[in-house]
């Protein structure tokens, strides 16, 4: 048989299979790249999040004995290479080399008091350490002076006999300490209390750009650190300077140096699916270093130590990413099942217009092999260039390959040839089928009834355990769940099978009532719909998972956009909140209260004071809860009734309401009336802290005046409007937009909702495209029974109303069904998904909003049955094939 | 006295078998349709022998069983019980590999509708050469063209169905059916589609392929006109051949046909129905051997007669 000419003989259903190959397979294969890149994007945007000290790979060695002392250079650079060696692969591929980046060595001392200075008047609790960074002079400008040069010894120093033949390091210092530390160049220091050296301060700098990454790593020569003592009221400060390689040769083991070797990550190569074994790759390499300081008769006599939290944050990414996984393998496989149903029913198609000329070909001597290899060559033939094309395609998606992508295609497309190599087999098993036309099959066989029943259990069942144990907690270590994806899978099997089986029985009691009127359209349609079973199969497993992966798409998507936005209002408090730690001027208040699109503002009085006499602090408010309510209102927040009272009434937090009175210290000394409960207030406090709320006059009835430094602002009004009006440099100005914006706008809440977004238009497509197949497979027959009730007076439009009749009751029945389906599946897989990472707040429960899945369900039916409308209208000429009697 | 061994040496000495020589043997066959339940018994015991070489018709009432009988005799179609033989090979016990091997070889057949018969988008020539190619044989469009030539539709070959008329259709389709060279040609009413001129043709064409072929030709037909011209007519009712109509050729030329009501192995005999409508058969009748007949009566005229 030559198969090029059957191909040619059924062109357009072949073009047909072959355009759905073409969009399974580029869907199938564009979109785990699509999720890919997301992933990528989300990799790098979560490490770009981070400092490069946290990213890079820092070995840190200590000298314990003077041999293992680095003099020069060229060691660093000969250790640096060493140490590189045991880098295993995924992180070799990843770190860049010497010299770029922020890949370094360096040597510093740690903890270096200023123990006096030469010649001068020291000023005490100063830190002053040596830090040499071959690549820092690049880097640095100076301003004063001139860099650090040669070493020197100092014979002796004056005031102190006792010490003798002193070491002079040269160093420069950052130009800041001369007004922060009072050192400026030309002084020496005297660093170290016990086998003292002197520091030389040859010259003042500045860093020609402060925000390079290499800074990250030796933040210690950036900037000087002013801190309070523990335990003491007073302050030290702390920095270090930069000395030249001459300098290097005099730091020895008693001057607590170390050595780092820095292998800068270049974040853009850290790819989501080479994460995990980052992760693992980290832990191996610390273990490498500990073996390389640890071993017997180790030349180095170093002690190797990794510093990076790389593996931290690739961690924390994991988690997020398998929530993200799972919920596009849910799209994904649900897509997959659509479009191989689609598939499906297109070959179906093709052969059933095969069917007569390979049942000729079959009782005139072909045997069924024949029959077969010519018939899945047909659908091959319309298969695979277009699978193939479509994969092809799928490379303009930008992304990066995984094997999904590769596999996926493949794997329909097989499928579909596997399908039509099976439905040839049956259908021409023996050349005459065992059957009558004029016999129809009362009931399915037991077993079919038993497997049935089997598969409703199992998706059951399997949707009770996932609710009831969850999913496998470890995800890191499991990766995502394959039962989570499995079990909605099996439930939508099931659901399917019953609505197939139980379909009927509400188009009875149709039947019945259509009966009962005087038209014979109604009653007819509906008839010919509850005779049309066997081949609803196909459309119901494709309408039904595509409308519940898109309701259940919307419902995600619904409960993230909500939480998104409680969190959003939770993070700000209002439309817009401006604080600062001083009073907020009475003409800036003015000012913001007359701005065009501010409806409202409320003040309030923020301060953390001391409870009572103990140690206790809290976080005080004064504001006008009435007034707070009223502008919040319509929002996700609740604010509580304002207390009442004598005196200065207020909420306080669990911890405080044990006191009946609570005295604190806030602009004055005050006594503060507990009269209820109140734990948080969103925006203003934090959770956990403990909290006062009083009155916005509560500092007047104490006998003050009222306080304002915090704005809470309702309105239409933007951020940056905000800061021009406000014009203070200390206020901090968040608004509601800003808040949403910084949760909305990761790649991976992008990826998820544009995923969505694309599965559920496909889904609709493919729905589409499955009522209609389904009604062409059913062309002929429907045609048959048409022409014959047209001769017996059916006007054209009444059998176009036969058509959708005929249609309808599936489609609404299985739309009910996949609505259904779609509200059930949060509940199956909610307690298994964590979506506070896109949401900004954990998801607590998906709210059953109808409104958008409803919209979905109506507008796929609609647009199914316009479908077997239209399918109704053009095929006109088909109806009156057989022009018997009347033409219209 | 008969003994143990003499019985065994008569067992061992059959007679020679019911239509050993037929070269298609029907006997006792049944064919039941069941689907879940619901049984209809097609063929109840049909019996037919049929000679190499001959040219028959099988006529009968529309669900009488003659389309049945012919998927049988043609290979789609498995009997449920009896024994049903063509060209010596047993139809029951066929393996699915006999069967295609049967389909190949022994027979070639003609649907009613022309459509059917032949591959819309092959030529003539090329759906003659398919089966050829389907059984692995070299396709030599040489045979192809003889065929078509012998059928008188040597002018359609490079045409494909759309362009023939009906007559011609169906003579191509005879040609396709004696493609492989096959001992027996079964046509399912071949000219009903078709008006009595191209019938004439239609007809014709099996007739020539039978003679000049040698092939056995069995029609099913509802015509007259191919009914009354071949030799024997065999009717069918109820799933069991009724009776059966010889012709011959008078010495003046006249064509004297003359029915038979068919008798079984076991000696069932079926009455036409107008026979017994006429005198009112019902249930039981009285039966008389006379010297060179059997005499059939109503139960209660017998009774009558008795008296």
């Amino acid at each position: 048989m030559n198969v090029w000419q059957l191909v040619k003989v059924h062109r357009g259903t072949a073009l047909v299979l072959a355009l759905l190959s073409l969009s399974a397979s580029l869907l199938l294969a564009a979109l785990p790249r699509g999720y890919e890149r997301a992933y990528d994007d989300a990799v790098h945007g979560m490490l770009g999040d981070v400092s490069a000290q946290v990213t890079d790979l820092a070995v840190t060695g200590r000298p314990i004995v003077p041999q293992a002392l680095l003099n020069h250079p060229a060691d660093f650079r000969n250790r640096y290479e060493e140490i590189a060696q045991g880098l295993p692969p995924q992180l070799r591929r990843v770190v860049v080399p010497l010299g770029q980046g922020t890949s370094h060595y360096s040597a510093k001392t740690t903890g270096t008091p200023v123990s006096g200075r030469v010649g001068g008047s020291s000023r005490s609790n100063q830190y002053v350490d040596f830090a040499w960074l071959p690549d820092a002079t690049a880097r640095v400008k100076w301003v004063k002076g001139r860099p650090p040069g040669a070493s020197s010894t100092l014979a002796r120093l004056p005031g102190r006999p006792d010490l003798r033949d002193l070491t002079v390091i040269e160093i420069g210092l950052l130009a800041e300490v001369v007004d922060e530390m009072g050192i400026d160049v030309g002084q020496s220091l005297v660093l170290g209390n016990s086998y003292p050296v002197v520091a030389k301060v040859t010259g003042l700098y500045e860093l020609t750009d402060a925000a390079d990454p290499y800074w990250e790593h030796n933040g210690e020569v950036t900037r000087i650190v002013e801190r309070p003592i523990p335990g003491s009221t007073d302050t030290e400060w702390l920095t270090a300077g930069l000395i030249s390689d001459d300098g290097l040769t005099r730091l020895d083991e008693r001057r607590e140096v170390s050595y780092w070797w820095v292998y800068g990550v270049d974040r853009g190569r850290v790819e989501a699916a080479t994460a995990p074994a980052i992760i693992t790759e980290v832990d191996d390499y610390q273990r490498f270093l500990g073996d390389l300081s640890g071993g017997m008769g180790n030349p180095l006599e170093l002690r190797f130590q990794l510093w990076t939290g790389l593996n931290r944050v690739l961690g924390d990414f994991l988690v997020v990413l398998r929530t993200a996984e799972t919920l596009l393998y849910l799209l994904l496989g649900g897509l997959a099942v659509v479009s191989l149903g689609v598939l499906a029913l297109a070959v179906q198609l093709l052969t059933e217009r095969m069917r007569t000329g390979l049942s000729l070909v079959r009782a005139r001597g072909a045997s069924l092999g024949q029959v077969v290899r010519a018939g899945v060559a047909v659908v091959a033939l319309a298969v695979l260039p277009a699978a193939l094309a479509g994969y092809g395609l799928s490379y303009l998606v930008p992304g990066p390959a995984t094997p999904l992508a590769h596999v996926v295609p493949v794997v329909v497309a097989l499928t579909t040839l596997l399908f039509a190599a099976g439905r040839l087999a049956l259908a021409h098993r023996r050349p005459l089928k065992d059957t009558r036309s004029d016999l129809v099959s009362v009931r399915p066989s037991p077993r079919r009834i038993a497997l049935e029943f089997l598969v409703v259990l199992l998706g059951v069942g399997g949707a009770y355990l996932l609710r009831t144990r969850g999913v496998a907690t470890e995800a890191q270590e499991l990766g995502a769940d394959p039962f989570l994806v499995l079990a909605p899978a099996g439930l939508a099997l099931a659901a399917g099978i019953l609505t197939l089986r139980l379909y009927p029985l509400p188009l009875k009691l149709f039947t019945r009532l259509a009966g009962r009127r005087p038209g014979a359209v109604s009653f007819l349609g509906l008839t010919l719909a509850a005779r049309s079973r066997g081949g609803a199969a196909l459309p119901v497993l494709i309408l039904l998972p595509a409308l519940a992966v898109s309701v259940f798409g919307a419902l995600v998507s619904g409960a993230i956009g909500d939480t998104q936005s409680r969190a959003a209002w939770r993070d700000v408090g209002a439309q817009a909140r401006i604080e600062r730690a001083a009073e907020i001027p009475e003409d800036v208040v003015a000012k913001v209260e007359a701005l065009p699109g501010v409806t409202s503002v409320v003040r309030a009085g923020k301060g953390n004071v001391q409870v009572g006499v103990g140690g206790m602090r809290a976080t005080v408010l004064s504001i006008d809860l009435k007034d707070y309510r009223e502008l919040v209102a319509g929002s996700p927040l609740t604010v509580p009734d304002p207390p009442r009272g004598l005196g200065v009434p207020a909420l306080v937090s669990t911890t405080l309401v044990p006191y009946k009175e609570i005295e604190v210290g806030w602009h004055t000394r005050m006594t503060i009336r507990n009269m209820g409960r109140l734990d948080e207030l969103p925006g203003l406090s934090f959770p956990g802290e403990n909290l006062i709320v009083m009155p916005f006059d509560g500092p007047k009835r104490a006998g003050l005046r009222t306080y304002t430094n915090i704005l809470l602002v309702d309105g239409d009004v933007d951020r940056a409007t905000l800061e021009r009006t406000v014009g203070l440099a200390d206020a901090e100005i968040e608004t509601y937009t800003t808040a949403l914006a910084d949760i909305r706008d990761t790649p991976l809440t992008g990826a998820i909702t544009v995923a969505f977004t694309v599965a559920t238009l496909a889904m609709g497509a493919y729905a589409l495209i499955a009522v209609i197949v389904a009604l062409v497979i059913g062309s002929a027959d429907r045609a048959k029974a048409l022409s014959f009730l047209r001769t017996l007076g059916l006007s054209q439009q009444q059998a176009r109303t036969l058509t959708v009749l005929e249609v309808a009751p599936l489609i609404v029945l299985t739309a009910v069904a996949g609505l259904a389906l779609g509200l059930v599946l949060p509940l199956v897989v909610g307690p298994g998904l964590d979506l506070s990472s896109f949401a900004g707040l954990a998801v607590t429960d998906f709210p059953v909003t109808f409104t958008t899945p409803a919209l979905l369900a109506a507008a796929l039916t609609a647009v199914s049955i316009l479908g077997a409308f239209a399918h109704a209208t053009a095929g006109r000429r088909v109806t009156t094939a057989l022009r018997v009697g009347e033409s219209s | 006295m008969t003994t143990l061994s003499d019985l065994e040496a008569q067992a061992a000495r059959r007679a020679p078998a019911f239509g050993e020589h037929a070269h298609i043997l029907c006997d006792n066959l049944v064919r039941i349709y069941k689907t879940e339940g619901v049984e209809v018994v097609a063929l109840q015991g049909l019996d037919l022998l049929i000679e190499k070489g001959e040219l028959i018709a099988i006529v009968g009432a529309s669900g009488s069983g003659k389309s049945t009988l012919l998927n049988v005799l043609s290979g789609l179609d498995v009997p449920t019980a009896g024994l049903a033989r063509v060209a010596g090979m047993d139809l029951l016990s066929m393996t699915a590999k006999d069967r295609l091997r049967y389909r190949r070889s022994v027979v070639g057949f003609i649907w009613q509708q022309t459509a059917r018969n032949l591959l819309p988008y092959l030529t003539a020539r090329e759906n003659v050469l398919l089966p050829m190619k389907l059984a692995g044989r070299k396709a030599t469009p040489g045979r192809a063209d003889d065929l078509l030539e012998l059928l008188g539709v040597a002018d359609c070959a490079p045409r494909r169905p759309g362009q023939m008329s009906g007559g011609e259709q169906q003579r191509v389709a005879i040609a396709v059916a004696l493609a492989n060279n096959p001992e027996v040609i079964l046509a399912d009413e071949p000219t009903g589609e078709l008006d009595s001129d191209t019938s004439e043709e239609v007809f014709g064409a099996l007739r020539r392929a039978n003679r000049e072929l040698g092939v056995t030709a069995v029609i099913v037909t509802h015509d007259p006109l191919v009914s009354e011209q071949v030799d024997r007519t065999v009717g069918i009712r109820d799933g069991r051949t009724s009776s059966e109509t010889l012709r011959r050729t008078s010495e003046d030329g006249d064509v004297i046909a003359e029915e038979y009501a068919v008798l079984d192995r076991v000696g069932r005999l079926q009455l036409p129905r107008d026979f017994m409508n006429a005198l009112e058969m019902e249930r039981r009748v009285r039966l008389e051997l006379e010297r060179d007949h059997i005499g059939v009566w109503p139960a209660g005229a017998g009774e009558e007669n008795g008296e």
